[in-house]
C-alpha cells in the first residue's frame, strides 16, 4: 500500500509554522537585552511543542464530537467566567487568570471557542430563516452573556472579539450583507460621531443605506427609532461627562494624545517600524535604546521589533502569512462537509483575523493601544496554545472536506 | 454554512469576507508604506538621537474675583528647578542621579534639604514623572542651576505658574490656598488625572471650587539632546494645548472686606461675617489671626507650616464657619421669637419676680450681669437691656422645645450648607441630647434658665449668627449663604434652595422684634457704639459669652439699615470682654466706612441698594 499524506491543508499549516518560527526568532532577538526577560525564547518553544501537540490531538477528533459537546462546554466556561471573579489572579489591573495547581489558564479563551461552537450549532439548523426573530434573537444572547463578563475583567480586547465573530457568522448563515450592516448602524452611528463630532455626517449615511437594504417597514421604524434616539441623546452624554470622562474616551480615541503613557508607546513604535526602513536594521541589530522604549516588546508590540530589524520586507512577509492564514481559513469553510464544520471555520477565522488586524493597527499607529497579543507571534503560552487550537480545528475540518 | 443556500451564493459570500480580508490588509501594507518608506528618513533620524520626552504644559488655574470683579487670586509664572527622570532603560543616569556627588552639588545649587532632594529623585526615577525639586526658585538659585546644569544630569528649569493672591492676607481663610498635591489627595483623586507636582486647592474657595479652577494640563511631544535639553518639538503627535480653569466670582465686596478688615484691626483672635440678608450672599468675611497664602504658593518649608500649626492661634482655621463658641445673649433673640410665637408673652409681658441682680432657683442663685438689677421690665425693654433675670425666667416658662424648635428654624446648631468645605456643625442640645447626657426625663430644669441667656451647651459658629440676622431682617424668609455668585462658562449659577424652612409667623412679631432690636442701639441699649451712621437706624443684639479658658468672648449680631435691610451681620472676639464693648464698636466702624465712605453723604448710599437683589434665592 503507497503511502499518502493526509489530506491537511498544506499552504495554511506551512503559513502558521512560518509565522511561529518568525515568532520565535523575533522573541529571541526582543528579549536578547541584558535585562529580567533574557531567555525566554527557549521557554516560548517549549510552548510551541505542547501547543503543536494540542493542535495534533484537537485536529484527530472528529468535529461532531465538538458539535455534539458545544451546550455544556459552554455552560462550563460561563461557570469558569464568573468563577474568575472570585478566585482569579490579579494582574496589572485585571483579573483574567484561574490558577489550577501549577496550571494557569484563561476562561476567555474557552469561552471563546464554546461560543464558536454554540453559535455554529445553532446557525446549522435546517430551518433556519434569519428574517424571523426566534432565530436571529439567541445568538445576540449567547455571544452577549460571556462577551460581557469577558469586558468586565477588563479585557476589552479579547472581548471584542465576539461580537466580530458573531457578525461574520450572521453573514455567512446567509443574513442578507444590507440588513446586516443595517442592524450595526447604531454602533456606526456612535462610532462616526466620535470621529466627525456630529451627527450629520452618519444622517447621510444611512438614508443611502435604507436605499440599499429596503427593509421591512416594521424594521425601518425600529432602526429609525433607535438611530434617532442615538443621534439626540449622544451629544447630550456627552456634555454631561466629566471632563476627566471625556479626556478618557478622546484618549482611547486619539492615543498619540495621552500624557500618561500609551500615546509614548506609540510614538516609539511607529520610530522602530519607520526607521527599519525597506531592508531593516539587520535581525538582532535593532537599535537597543530604541527597542527599550518598548515596554511590550517580545509581547503586544513585536510587531514593532519585526518592523524594525527585518524592515518593510519583513513586515510583508508577515503580512502574507497572515493573509494565507485568513485565506485559507475562510475557504475551508466554503468547501467544508457540512453546515457545523463551514460555520465553526468562519468562526474561527474571524476571531484571528480580528486579533491580527486590531494588533497590527495598533502598532503602525492607527488603532487604540487595547493589549492584544499577535497570534503566533507574541510571546505568551496561552495565547500559542489556543491559537493552535484554531489551526487544529481549521485543520479538522480540512482533514474530513471530502468525507461521505 | 447551512446546507440550503446555494453554491452560488456561498461563492458570492466568501468572495466578499475575502475582499475585506485583502482590504483590510491592504490597508495595514499602507500603514507599513507610510512608515517605513514615506516617513523613514524622519523617523530614521529620531531612532538615532532617540531623545523623545513627554512635556506636560501646565494648565492656569482659574482667578478668583470679587463681585466687582476686581482680582483676589490669580496666577503668575515661577520657575521651578525639575528633575527630570531618564528613559527607564538607561540604568547609566538612574545610577548617576543617586551619586553622592551629584546629589550634593544639587541640593548646594538649589539650596535644599539633601533626603528631600534624594526621595524626590528616587520617585521620580520609579515613576517616570518629572518632580518638582524647588518651587518658584529666586533669581541667585537659578543662576547657579543655570551655571552647572551642563554636567548635572536630568536637572532643568521649567516656567510654571504658581498662585498669587494680591491682596495678600486679605479674606485668607476664605479664599484658602493652593498648593502642591500630596500622597494622599493623589490617592483619592486617582481616577481624576492628577500627577505628582499639580497644583490643588487645599482650603477655602480654592478647596471648595477645585474641580472649576482646575485647568486640564496639556502636553507636548519634544525631542532633547543628550543633556535633557529641549531641541525642537516633534512634528508628529501635535501638541494638546491646555484648558485654563475656569474663573469663579465671588459675592464678597472687596470693599467691605477691607471695612471689615479695618475694624477688626484691634481685634486679635475672633471673626465677623458680612451678609446680604437678601440673597445670603457673603460680603465679607474675617478671621483673625489671618495668614499669607502667597507663602503656601512659594512652597512652604515644613518648619513654617509647624509654626502656623502650633501657635495655638491656628491662623489656617477659618473661625467664621469652622469654629463654634457659645452665643451669649444674642441667644436672647433666639428666645424672645420663641416666646413671642408660641403666643407665651406679648411685648408688654413682665415677669413675675422683678430683676435685683440675680434669681433664685433650685437653690442656687443665678446672676444678672447687671448687679444692681434692672428691675421689673417688659419683653423690649428686657431685650434691650439684656436682663438675664427676665430671660431665665422666659426660659423656664417655655421649656426646651420652642426654644430648640426656634434656634433650628433659625439655622442655629446645624450647618448652613455655605459653598467652603469643612464648615462646623455647632450644638443646639434637644431633649434627646439631654436624655443622653442625664438620664432621661431627670435633667435639671437648671439648664433652661442657661438656655435662655445663650449659655450651657449651646455652641453656634459665627456664620450661623449671621445667618440667623439675615432671617430676623428678612421677617422669617431664610436664605442661604454662599460665597461664589457666578463661574465662567456657566450661565446660568444657582444657589441652592436654605437648608432650613425659615420662620412662618404674624408681621406683628417681626415689628416687635426689630422695634426691641432698634432699641438695644439706641442711647440706654447696650449697643449704642453701633449706631455710627447719622439718620441709618440699626437693630442688633449683643452677647458676652462666658468661657472657661479665659476671658468672655465679645458678640454683636445686627443689621442695617433698619427699615430696608442690606447688611446683616455677627462679630466674635475672642477673649476680649463685653460684647457693648468690643463687638458693636467693630459694627460701628464698619457702617461708617460702607455708608459714609468720605463724604458723609448717607443718602445717597443708604438709596441705593448694596447689591442688586438676585432673584434665585426667592424660589
Amino acid at each position: 500500500m503507497k503511502f499518502r499524506l493526509p489530506p491537511l491543508d498544506w499552504p495554511l499549516a506551512f503559513a502558521t509554522l512560518g509565522l511561529i518560527g518568525i515568532g520565535l526568532a523575533t522573541v529571541y532577538s526582543a528579549t536578547s537585552v541584558p535585562g529580567a526577560h533574557q531567555g525566554l525564547w527557549a521557554k516560548q518553544f517549549l510552548w510551541f511543542v505542547v501547543a503543536l501537540g494540542f493542535a495534533w490531538i484537537i485536529a484527530a477528533v472528529h468535529y461532531r464530537f465538538y458539535d455534539s459537546i458545544s451546550w455544556p462546554l459552554y455552560a462550563a466556561s460561563l461557570v469558569a467566567l464568573v468563577a474568575v471573579f472570585a478566585i482569579g489572579v490579579e494582574r496589572l489591573g485585571a483579573k483574567r487568570w484561574i490558577e489550577l495547581g501549577p496550571l494557569q489558564f484563561q476562561p476567555s479563551e474557552i469561552a471563546k471557542l464554546a461560543t464558536t461552537f454554540v453559535l455554529a450549532r445553532f446557525f446549522d439548523h435546517a430551518r433556519l430563516d434569519l428574517r424571523k426573530l426566534r432565530w436571529w434573537v439567541p445568538p445576540l444572547f449567547v455571544t452577549l452573556v460571556p462577551f460581557v463578563l469577558v469586558a468586565k475583567e477588563p479585557d476589552l480586547g479579547t472581548a471584542s472579539s465576539f461580537p466580530a465573530m458573531l457578525v461574520a457568522m450572521y453573514f455567512w448563515a446567509g443574513m442578507p450583507a444590507s440588513q446586516l450592516v443595517l442592524g450595526l448602524s447604531p454602533i456606526l452611528n456612535v462610532m462616526l460621531f466620535f470621529l466627525t463630532g456630529s451627527v450629520w455626517w452618519f444622517a447621510g449615511l444611512f438614508v443611502g443605506l435604507l436605499a440599499w437594504a429596503r427593509p421591512r417597514v416594521v424594521v425601518l421604524v425600529a432602526m429609525l427609532a433607535l438611530n434617532g434616539a442615538v443621534a439626540v441623546a449622544l451629544p447630550k452624554l456627552w456634555n454631561h461627562l466629566h471632563d476627566y470622562q471625556k479626556r478618557r474616551i478622546e484618549t482611547f480615541l486619539n492615543p498619540e494624545q495621552d500624557p500618561s503613557g500609551s500615546g509614548y508607546q506609540v510614538i516609539q513604535s511607529k520610530i522602530a517600524i519607520g526607521s527599519g526602513g525597506v531592508t531593516g536594521k539587520g535581525y538582532l541589530k535593532g537599535s537597543q535604546k530604541a527597542l527599550a522604549y518598548l515596554p511590550m516588546r517580545h509581547t503586544d508590540f513585536i510587531y514593532s521589533v519585526v518592523g524594525e530589524e527585518l524592515g518593510l520586507l519583513g513586515s510583508l512577509t508577515v503580512v502574507l502569512l497572515y493573509g494565507i492564514v485568513v485565506f485559507r481559513g475562510y475557504r475551508l469553510a466554503s468547501i467544508a462537509r457540512d453546515g457545523f464544520a463551514s460555520l465553526m471555520a468562519v468562526g474561527i477565522t474571524t476571531a484571528l483575523f480580528f486579533h491580527i488586524m486590531v494588533n497590527m493597527l495598533m502598532t503602525i499607529g492607527w488603532a487604540p493601544v487595547t493589549g492584544v497579543p499577535l497570534p503566533f507571534l507574541s510571546y505568551g503560552g496561552t495565547a500559542l496554545i489556543v491559537n493552535c487550537i484554531q489551526i487544529g480545528l481549521l485543520q479538522n475540518v480540512a482533514l474530513r472536506r471530502r468525507e461521505y | 454554512m447551512p446546507q440550503g443556500l446555494p453554491q452560488r451564493d456561498k461563492d458570492s459570500r466568501f468572495a466578499l469576507l475575502a475582499g475585506l480580508a485583502v482590504a483590510s490588509f491592504g490597508v495595514v501594507v499602507l500603514g507599513l508604506l507610510r512608515l517605513q518608506v514615506l516617513q523613514h528618513d524622519e523617523l530614521a533620524r529620531l531612532s538615532d538621537q532617540n531623545r523623545i520626552r513627554l512635556d506636560v504644559i501646565r494648565a492656569p488655574r482659574g482667578a478668583i474675583r470679587d463681585r466687582a470683579g476686581r482680582i483676589l487670586a490669580d496666577n503668575q509664572p515661577s520657575f521651578d528647578i525639575v528633575f527630570r527622570p531618564a528613559p527607564i532603560e538607561s540604568t547609566l543616569r538612574v545610577r548617576a542621579t543617586i551619586d553622592r556627588e551629584w546629589l550634593r552639588r544639587v541640593t548646594g545649587a538649589i539650596v535644599g534639604d539633601t533626603n528631600d532632594v534624594r526621595r524626590k529623585v528616587q520617585e521620580a526615577n520609579r515613576t517616570g514623572q518629572t518632580a518638582v525639586l524647588r518651587r518658584a526658585a529666586p533669581y541667585a538659585v537659578m543662576a547657579a542651576v543655570e551655571e552647572s546644569r551642563s554636567d548635572l544630569a536630568g536637572i532643568d528649569v521649567q516656567v510654571a505658574p504658581i498662585r498669587r493672591y494680591p491682596a495678600g492676607p486679605l479674606a485668607a481663610q476664605l479664599l484658602g490656598y493652593a498648593g502642591e498635591i500630596n500622597d494622599q489627595e493623589l490617592q483619592d483623586r486617582a481616577d481624576k488625572g492628577y500627577g505628582l507636582g499639580d497644583l490643588i486647592g487645599k482650603t477655602g474657595v480654592e478647596r471648595g471650587y477645585e474641580d472649576m479652577l482646575r485647568g486640564v494640563d496639556g502636553a507636548e511631544f519634544v525631542v532633547v539632546n543628550a543633556m535633557g535639553k529641549r531641541v525642537t518639538t516633534l512634528e508628529e503627535g501635535p501638541p494638546r494645548l491646555p484648558v485654563p480653569g475656569r474663573d469663579v466670582t465671588l459675592t464678597i465686596d472687596l470693599s467691605i472686606q477691607r471695612a471689615l478688615e479695618v475694624a477688626m484691626a484691634k481685634i486679635e483672635r475672633g471673626a465677623a461675617v458680612v451678609l446680604d440678608p437678601r440673597d445670603g450672599s457673603v460680603l465679607a468675611m474675617v478671621s483673625k489671626p489671618e495668614f499669607d497664602p502667597n507663602e503656601f504658593s512659594r512652597g512652604i518649608s515644613f518648619d513654617r507650616w509647624k509654626d502656623l500649626n502650633s501657635n495655638g492661634a491656628f491662623p489656617l482655621l477659618n473661625r467664621a464657619t469652622q469654629s463654634a463658641y457659645p452665643p451669649g445673649s444674642t441667644f436672647k433673640v433666639v428666645c424672645m421669637l420663641a416666646g413671642l410665637r408660641a403666643g407665651a408673652v406679648d411685648p408688654d409681658s413682665h415677669m413675675p419676680t422683678a430683676c435685683n441682680g440675680g434669681f433664685w432657683f433650685g437653690g442656687r442663685r443665678f446672676g444678672c450681669w447687671e448687679h444692681g438689677g434692672h428691675g421689673s421690665l417688659n419683653l423690649v425693654d428686657a431685650l434691650q437691656h439684656s436682663c438675664d433675670v427676665y430671660f431665665y425666667q422666659l426660659g423656664l416658662h417655655l421649656g426646651l422645645d420652642p426654644i430648640q424648635e426656634m434656634a433650628h428654624d433659625l439655622g442655629l446648631g446645624d450647618r448652613t450648607g455655605i459653598d467652603l468645605p469643612a464648615e462646623a456643625k455647632g450644638l443646639v442640645p434637644t431633649s434627646q441630647y439631654y436624655n443622653q447626657h442625664f438620664h432621661t426625663g431627670k435633667w435639671p430644669k437648671g439648664v433652661l434658665l442657661n438656655l435662655g441667656i445663650g449659655q450651657g451647651e449651646l455652641l453656634v459658629t459665627p456664620l450661623q449668627l449671621a445667618t440667623m440676622t439675615a432671617v430676623v431682617a428678612n421677617e422669617g424668609h431664610a436664605v442661604r449663604p454662599h460665597v461664589v455668585q457666578s463661574i465662567q462658562g456657566q450661565g446660568s449659577f444657582k444657589v441652592p434652595k436654605p437648608v432650613e424652612p425659615g420662620v412662618a409667623t404674624s408681621p406683628a412679631i417681626w415689628e416687635t422684634m426689630h422695634l426691641a432690636m432698634h432699641k438695644v442701639t439706641l442711647p440706654g441699649g447696650t449697643a449704642n457704639a453701633s449706631r455710627s451712621v447719622p439718620g441709618m437706624n440699626v437693630a442688633g443684639k449683643t452677647g458676652t459669652a462666658q468661657n472657661p479658658h479665659g476671658k468672655d468672648h465679645a458678640l454683636f449680631v445686627c443689621f442695617a439699615p433698619l427699615e430696608n435691610p442690606t447688611v446683616a451681620l455677627a462679630i466674635v472676639a475672642e477673649n476680649c470682654g463685653h460684647g457693648s464693648d468690643w463687638a458693636a464698636p467693630v459694627a460701628g466702624s464698619l457702617f461708617r466706612q460702607i455708608f459714609l465712605p468720605d463724604t458723609g453723604n448717607v443718602q445717597e448710599r443708604t438709596l441705593h441698594p448694596v447689591v442688586a437683589p438676585v432673584d434665585s434665592a426667592a424660589d
